[in-house]
C-alpha cells in the first residue's frame, strides 16, 4: 500500500482535524450538536486509556472507569474545595491517577487475563465504595458546584459554561490524546508492550523486564482517562459515585471493541457510533439496549476484529477480484 | 371560549419532562410523565398559558446521571420554557448546573436530596415532593408514639437519597431524646433485588422495629417486602414516606400487609376529596390514562400546574421572573390545595400516617 509523501500527509491529517472541528456546525449547529460531538470527543478520550491496556497489553482492565472518576473528582476537590484554577485541577487530576495506578499496577504485576480482569474490577468496586463513603469525597450527595472551566494561556483566558464552549476543550483533549497514543505505539515502550503481550518468551529473551513494562504501560494509560474525567467533570459542573458505574465501563469497552483493536481511530469512531445513535437515532432506553447487544454479539461472533475488519476484507476481496 | 381558540392558535411552549422510563423506576416515571400529560391537557382545555398551547417534550433519564445530562442539554438546545425533572436525586444533582446554565427554569417533582435545594449550583431551585428533613420528623413522630426506647435496623439505599433520610430520622430521634440502639445499618445499591443476606442479617439482629429506605418502587421495594415477609421477621416493618405507591402495594402483593408508612397525598380521603382542583385532576386521569392517581402523579402533574400559574402571574416565561413567583410564595388553587413554597423553594406538606391492609391502603386518624 502506497503512502502520501510526509508534508501530504502532514497537510491530509490538517485539513481532516479543521474539517473534524466544524463538524458540529457542518451538522446544524445547534447547541444538541455540540453536546453530543463534545461528548463523543471526552468519552473517546476515556476509552483511549482502555484501548492502551487492551490492544497493546492485551487485557482487559475494568478500573479504567475510576481513572475516569479519579480525574473528575480531583478537579471537583481542587476547585471546589481548594479554589484552585483548571490547570491545577488538571495537574492533580493526572498525579491522582498515576498514583492509583502506580498502587494498581503493583497489585496486579502478577495477574493475568481472567485474575487480572478481576482485580482491576474489585479495585473500581473499592474506589466507588470509598467515594460513596468518604465525606471528602463528598460521599453519596457527591460534590456541586464546580465552576465553568477557565483555562489561562498567558495574557489569554478561555472560558467554558455551554456546550458550543467546551467544544474546543474536548477537540484539542482527543487531538492531544490521539497523538499520544499514536507517538505511544511508535515508542520503544509500545513495541515491547506488543512484545510482551504477543511473545512473552521473546520479550524475555530481549531482555524485556514483562512486568516493569506492563507497570509502564499501566502509568501510561491511566492519565489518558483522567484527563477525560477531568473535562468532563467541568463539562457535568457536578462528580458523584456514577461516574464509576458500569455506565463508563461499557462504553469504554464498547467503544474499544466496536471497531477494532489496535485501530487509532477506532475507539474515536467506537465511542461516536454509541453516543451518536443514542443522541439522534435513540429508540429508547430498551431500543438502544436491543442494538448494542445485537451488535456486540454479532461482532463478537463474526467480526470479533471490529467492524474495520469488514472494510479491510471487502478491500482485499476487490483487489483478489 | 376565546381562550382555548388562541392558545392553538399561538406557537406552543415547550415543556421538558425528564423522568426515568425504563428499568426500576420505569413503570412509576411513565405513571408521573402521564400524569404531566394529563395535566397539559386541562391547562390546554382552559386557554394554555398566556394565550399558548403546552407541548410536552418527554425524555428518559434511564435512572444514570449522565444520560440525564445528555437530556437535559438537549432540551435546552430545543429551547423549552421549564424542565420538570427528577426521580433518582443523583440525576437530578447532576442535571441541576446544566440546566441552570442554560438558563433554563428546573422544577424537581420528586427527588429529595438535601442538596438539591442547597446548592450553589442553582440558585432559583423549587422542589415538589417533601424533603427529607421533613419526612424524617414524622418517622421519628411515629416511632416515637410507639416506643422510647429499643433496637433499630435500618436498610438503607446506598445513595444522596437513602443516607439523607438515615441522617435525618437518627437527627430527629436525638432531638426527640429518644434512644435507640441502632443495631445495624444495611446500606445496598438502588438496582438490588435480592435481599437474601440483608433479611437474614435482619433476622439475627432482634430489632423492635426495621426502618426500609428503598425508593427502587419497582423492583426493589416490593422484592424486600416479599422477603422479609418470608423469612418470619416478626419486627414492624417501617417504609420512609413516600416509598409504598400503590404500584408497590401491587407488585408487593400480601408481602406489603401490615407495613407502616406515611405519605403526602390520598386522592380519596380528606383534604384532597373536596378539593376541586384535585376532583378535576382525578377525573382527568381516570378518563385519559383509566388510572387512579397516587402522590408521584399527583406532584408531577402540580409541578406544570405550579409553573403554569406563576407564569401567568408574572405574565413571562423568563425563568428568574417565574422562579420568584414560586420561591416564597403562596400558590392557590393546586391539586395539594394552597400551597406555600418557602424561600429556598421547598414546597410545605401535610402528612398522614397509613398501613395496608388486604392490599389497601388505610389511613390513621
Amino acid at each position: 500500500m502506497k503512502t502520501l509523501p510526509a508534508p501530504l500527509r502532514f497537510f491530509s491529517i490538517a485539513a481532516l482535524a479543521l474539517l473534524g472541528f466544524f463538524l458540529p456546525r457542518l451538522l446544524g449547529g445547534s447547541s444538541h450538536a455540540y453536546d453530543t460531538f463534545g461528548m463523543i470527543a471526552t468519552f473517546s478520550a476515556m476509552s483511549y486509556g482502555l484501548d492502551i491496556i487492551l490492544s497493546d497489553l492485551g487485557e482487559i482492565s475494568l478500573a479504567h472507569s475510576a481513572f475516569f472518576a479519579t480525574g473528575a473528582y480531583a478537579a471537583a476537590i481542587l476547585s471546589v474545595h481548594y479554589g484552585q484554577g483548571a490547570w491545577v485541577a488538571l495537574a492533580g487530576a493526572v498525579l491522582a491517577a498515576l498514583a492509583l495506578a502506580l498502587v494498581l499496577g503493583m497489585i496486579t504485576l502478577r495477574t493475568r487475563e481472567f485474575a487480572f480482569s478481576l482485580v482491576t474490577y474489585a479495585a473500581a468496586v473499592v474506589c466507588m465504595n470509598i467515594a460513596a463513603n468518604w465525606d471528602f469525597l463528598g460521599g453519596s450527595d457527591g460534590i456541586v458546584g464546580i465552576p465553568p472551566l477557565t483555562l489561562s494561556l498567558g495574557s489569554a483566558s478561555f472560558t467554558a459554561s455551554q456546550p458550543r464552549q467546551f467544544w474546543p476543550f474536548a477537540y484539542v483533549l482527543l487531538l492531544l490524546t490521539l497523538y499520544v497514543v499514536h507517538r505511544f505505539r511508535r515508542s520503544r515502550l509500545g513495541q515491547a508492550a506488543l512484545m510482551v503481550h504477543m511473545n512473552p518468551r521473546l520479550a524475555s529473551m530481549c531482555g524485556l523486564a514483562g512486568n516493569r513494562v506492563r507497570l509502564l504501560v499501566f502509568l501510561v494509560s491511566a492519565p489518558i482517562s483522567a484527563l477525560a474525567g477531568w473535562l468532563y467533570a467541568f463539562q457535568r459542573a457536578y462528580v458523584g459515585t456514577d461516574l464509576f458505574d458500569t455506565y463508563f465501563l461499557v462504553l469504554m469497552l464498547t467503544g474499544v471493541i466496536l471497531a477494532g483493536r489496535r485501530l487509532l481511530l477506532g475507539p474515536l469512531l467506537g465511542t461516536a457510533l454509541l453516543v451518536g445513535q443514542k443522541s439522534f437515532f435513540s429508540l429508547g432506553a430498551y431500543g438502544d439496549k436491543l442494538i448494542l447487544g445485537t451488535v456486540l454479539v454479532g461482532i463478537l461472533c463474526f467480526c470479533p476484529k471490529g467492524l474495520a475488519n469488514l472494510w479491510r476484507r471487502r478491500s482485499h476481496a476487490a483487489v483478489e477480484k | 371560549m376565546a381562550a382555548p381558540r388562541l392558545a392553538h392558535a399561538a406557537t406552543p411552549i415547550g415543556i421538558g419532562v425528564i423522568i426515568p422510563l425504563s428499568g426500576g423506576a420505569g413503570r412509576q416515571g411513565q405513571d408521573v410523565a402521564n400524569a404531566v400529560q394529563c395535566m397539559a391537557t386541562l391547562i390546554n382545555d382552559a386557554g394554555g398559558v398566556l394565550g399558548r398551547r403546552l407541548e410536552l417534550l418527554i425524555r428518559d433519564d434511564e435512572s444514570t446521571p449522565a444520560i440525564g445530562v445528555a437530556k437535559a442539554n438537549e432540551l435546552a438546545s430545543a429551547g423549552v420554557a421549564v424542565v420538570l425533572e427528577g426521580w433518582n436525586s443523583p440525576v437530578t444533582l447532576a442535571m441541576q448546573p446544566i440546566l441552570a446554565r442554560a438558563d433554563v427554569l428546573d422544577i424537581t417533582m420528586i427527588s429529595k436530596a438535601d442538596p438539591i435545594l442547597a446548592s450553589a449550583a442553582n440558585p432559583l431551585a423549587i422542589r415538589l415532593n417533601s424533603a427529607n428533613a421533613q419526612d424524617a420528623k414524622v418517622i421519628a413522630d411515629y416511632l416515637k408514639s410507639r416506643m422510647n426506647a429499643g433496637r433499630l435496623v435500618f436498610v438503607t439505599e446506598n445513595d444522596a437519597y437513602g443516607n439523607g433520610a438515615q441522617h435525618g430520622i437518627e437527627e430527629e430521634t436525638k432531638r426527640l431524646g429518644l434512644s435507640y440502639d441502632i443495631v445495624k445499618t444495611l446500606k445496598f445499591p438502588f438496582p438490588q433485588t435480592d435481599f437474601r443476606v440483608e433479611v437474614t442479617s435482619i433476622h439475627d439482629a432482634k430489632p423492635d422495629a426495621v426502618i426500609v429506605i428503598d425508593a427502587n418502587e419497582g423492583a426493589g421495594l416490593p422484592a424486600f417486602l416479599q422477603q422479609y415477609v418470608q423469612a418470619r421477621i416478626d419486627a414492624p416493618l417501617i417504609c420512609t414516606v413516600g416509598t409504598v405507591s400503590p404500584s408497590v402495594i401491587e407488585t408487593a402483593g400480601a408481602a406489603a400487609n401490615g407495613l407502616i408508612s406515611a405519605d403526602i397525598y390520598f386522592p380519596e380521603t380528606e383534604p384532597f376529596a373536596s378539593n376541586r382542583e384535585n376532583q378535576r385532576f382525578v377525573a382527568q386521569m381516570q378518563k385519559q390514562f383509566k388510572t387512579m392517581p397516587d402522590k408521584y402523579m399527583a406532584l408531577g402533574a402540580a409541578a406544570l400546574q405550579v409553573w403554569a400559574k406563576a407564569a401567568a402571574k408574572v405574565g413571562s416565561l423568563d425563568r428568574k421572573a417565574v422562579a420568584e413567583a414560586i420561591r416564597g410564595q403562596d400558590i392557590p388553587g393546586t391539586i395539594f390545595g394552597d400551597v406555600r413554597f418557602s424561600a429556598d423553594g421547598q414546597m410545605a406538606h401535610h402528612y398522614a400516617i397509613f398501613t395496608v391492609r388486604a392490599g389497601k391502603i388505610v389511613v390513621a386518624g
